[in-house]
């Protein structure tokens, strides 16, 4: 059990009660104190992690297949790193030794035929030992089958469990788990790894290879995006979510259609009838995965934690900078909600003035 | 080219809970998303003729299904029956076997097919299919695919099943003759039912780096904003948003 230290530093809040000051015990330096680099000097084997980018940046399913294969790389492998679509972040806190990205082909664009040939000139000009993928549902998991089906390799699908000799899944409709020998293709399911790493890896760039032509068998004929309103919240992008903390639900409803987002609510919300209860969200509502979590006037109890364990960015607004949320909260603005939630609503729609 | 022979392949489900052999929902679909193009089709299935969950088959729209024995490749022997088709539908994922969701794509590369999965509605424009196709976050994309293919029907396609006892009584089944079940080539052995052990990577610490991480907690949080009025609030998020490219204004 972690203890907490009596010693602490603690501020009065307006009504007199000491609280605890979050993440002031950590001194700058130390924060900051720069990992071991993995990276061979004298590579010989090689392992290829290949993954769909979205929005230039890899997602958290994404970096576990890479850590996997950085965590299982001996001193004298290199992980390379594949990005399917554009990037626009570092990867060597990921543990990518080396990256090569191919934007052209994004996840978006159906293009299975250029994909599957790009990624076996790849793998016959790097002839990697091993291969590692996401399994997820944004192209990796059926590029990952196309290559199987491809290949004459040892391969294993919805892996849950890996290390350095064998990987398990589960099978007969969930019910038994099946283990294996570590095949040389491995398609990971979410969070199977951990991504944090004690080292950290050079991610220098390689050339990207030529992409090969299309066979004419299949045509992308475009995206249908619907508007966050009209889909499950479960499936949702983008949550404004509403806690007890939302005194005017109007403004809620205001600003979440101006980010075109959908809306959640914690249990108080949907208790006392402000909302329906198939918008709430946690261990007895919802479970959503949105890579935007906006959480206002939610003190971010752990049954609400629990179903918004998969977001990517939570932003959390609330009057007091000691709430649990804030904790878990990428960004945290402290503040009254309906001030800043119209202050939001004015600056959105000057940006979007601004644009068009 | 028109729609002429679809072929629909049907694995046995079972019961989650009581463990009774049933059909398999992902594959029932399949067969009703067939069953919207034309009206008789052909059913494979892989396995034993006198499975029980074959009966659920007949019941949901099947008038006659063919039985290939898994003695031998199983993706040999289904691609040895579907020589000559002009569409394959399949369901997403079996709920017994491996469950790798690996066959579609083993029998769309041994009949060199295009193959197109998560399809949620299928359309046929001359010796083309368009297909939408199932995006996480609300996103559907339409595609097109050249005829002959396989395609993998996703569990939320919008059809309607219905169980209709005298079809059940009708329809027949017929066992094939020869020609474990493995799909793929990677030898799988039954583990003890337990919970999967998640990778971590090994942290060397000396004695006071594990007292410190004893004592203190982690800095989790991120960023957390007390200054400015609420314009310069409602900027840092914004700003946040562009950064991360969540917004594009
Ligand atoms: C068995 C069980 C299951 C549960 N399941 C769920 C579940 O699935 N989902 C769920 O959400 N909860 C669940 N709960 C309830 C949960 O424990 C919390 O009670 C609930 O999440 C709190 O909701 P809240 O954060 O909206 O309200 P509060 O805890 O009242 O928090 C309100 C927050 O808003 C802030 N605030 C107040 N006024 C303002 C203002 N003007 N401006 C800005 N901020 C302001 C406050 O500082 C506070 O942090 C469950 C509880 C139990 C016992």
């Amino acid at each position: 059990m972690s203890r907490v230290n009596p010693m602490r530093p603690q501020q009065t809040t307006s009504s007199g009660l000491k609280r605890m000051v979050l993440q002031a015990n950590v001194k700058p330096e130390e924060a900051h104190a720069p990992k071991p680099i993995r990276s061979p000097a004298k590579p010989k084997t090689r392992v290829l992690v290949i993954a769909h980018s979205d929005r230039g940046a890899l997602d958290d399913h994404a970096r576990q297949a890479l850590a996997a294969a950085a965590i299982l790389a001996d001193a004298e492998t290199t992980v390379t790193v594949l990005v399917l679509g554009e990037l626009h972040e570092n990867l060597s806190s990921a543990g990518a030794d080396e990256v090569m990205v191919l934007p052209e082909l994004d996840f978006q664009q159906f293009q299975p035929d250029v994909e599957l040939a790009s990624l076996l000139a790849v793998i016959k000009s790097m002839q990697p030992m091993r291969i590692f993928m996401p399994d997820n549902l944004i192209g990796d998991g059926d590029l990952g089958r196309r290559l199987i089906a491809h290949s004459q390799l040892t391969t294993a699908t919805q892996v849950v469990e890996i290390d350095t000799k064998h990987v398990a899944s589960y099978q007969a409709g969930c019910s038994v788990l099946a283990v294996c020998n570590l095949p040389e293709i491995v398609l990971l399911a979410a969070n199977a790894v951990d991504t944090d790493l004690p080292f950290s890896a050079k991610a220098t760039h390689v050339d990207a290879v030529e992409l090969n032509h299309a066979s004419g068998e299949y045509q992308d004929l475009g995206l249908q995006t619907s508007s966050a309103a009209e889909i499950a919240l479960e499936e949702a992008d983008f949550i404004v979510s509403a806690g007890n903390g939302v005194q005017n639900l109007s403004t809620l409803e205001t600003l979440a259609l101006q980010l075109d987002a959908a809306i959640g609510a914690s249990r108080v919300v949907v208790d006392d009838g402000k909302l329906p209860r198939d918008k709430q969200i946690g261990a007895t509502g919802k479970t959503v995965s949105a890579t935007s979590y906006l959480a206002i006037g939610i003190s971010g109890a752990v049954q609400h934690l629990q179903g918004i364990k998969d977001c990517r960015h939570v932003i959390a607004i609330n009057r007091d900078s000691s709430a649990p949320i804030i904790k878990r909260a990428d960004l945290s603005v402290i503040g009254d909600a309906e001030d800043i939630m119209q202050a939001l609503i004015g600056e959105i729609a000057k940006a979007k003035g601004a644009n068009a | 080219m028109s729609l002429q022979r679809i072929a629909v392949l049907v694995s046995d489900g079972k019961n989650p809970v009581s463990g009774e052999a049933r059909h398999c929902r992902n594959d029932s679909l399949a067969l009703q998303v067939g069953l919207n193009l034309v009206p008789d089709l052909t059913v494979l299935h892989a396995g034993n003729a006198d499975n029980p969950a074959l009966q659920d088959y007949l019941a949901l729209g099947a008038s006659h299904i063919d039985v290939v024995p898994t003695n031998g490749d199983m993706v040999e022997s289904l691609a040895a029956q579907l020589q000559n088709v002009d569409l394959i539908l399949t369901g997403t994922r079996a709920e017994n076997g491996e469950d790798s969701g690996l066959l579609p794509y083993l029998l769309a590369a041994k009949l060199n097919l295009p193959l197109v999965a998560g399809a949620l509605e299928i359309t046929q424009s001359g010796n083309h299919l368009e297909i939408l196709q199932f995006l996480p976050k609300g996103q559907r994309r339409r595609v097109r695919v050249k005829l002959p293919a396989v395609v993998v029907v996703h569990p939320l396609a919008a059809v309607e099943l219905c169980h209709v006892h005298a079809r059940q009584i009708l329809g027949n089944i017929t066992a094939h003759p020869a020609t474990n079940s493995a799909v793929h080539h990677t030898p799988w052995r039954i583990d003890t039912p337990r919970k999967p052990i998640k990778l971590k990577a090994p942290l060397v610490q000396t004695g006071h780096e594990r007292l410190m991480a004893a004592i203190t907690s982690k800095n989790k949080g991120g960023t957390v904003v007390n200054d400015g009025n609420c314009v310069e609030k409602a900027q840092v998020i914004l700003n946040f948003l562009r950064e991360h490219r969540l917004i594009n204004y």
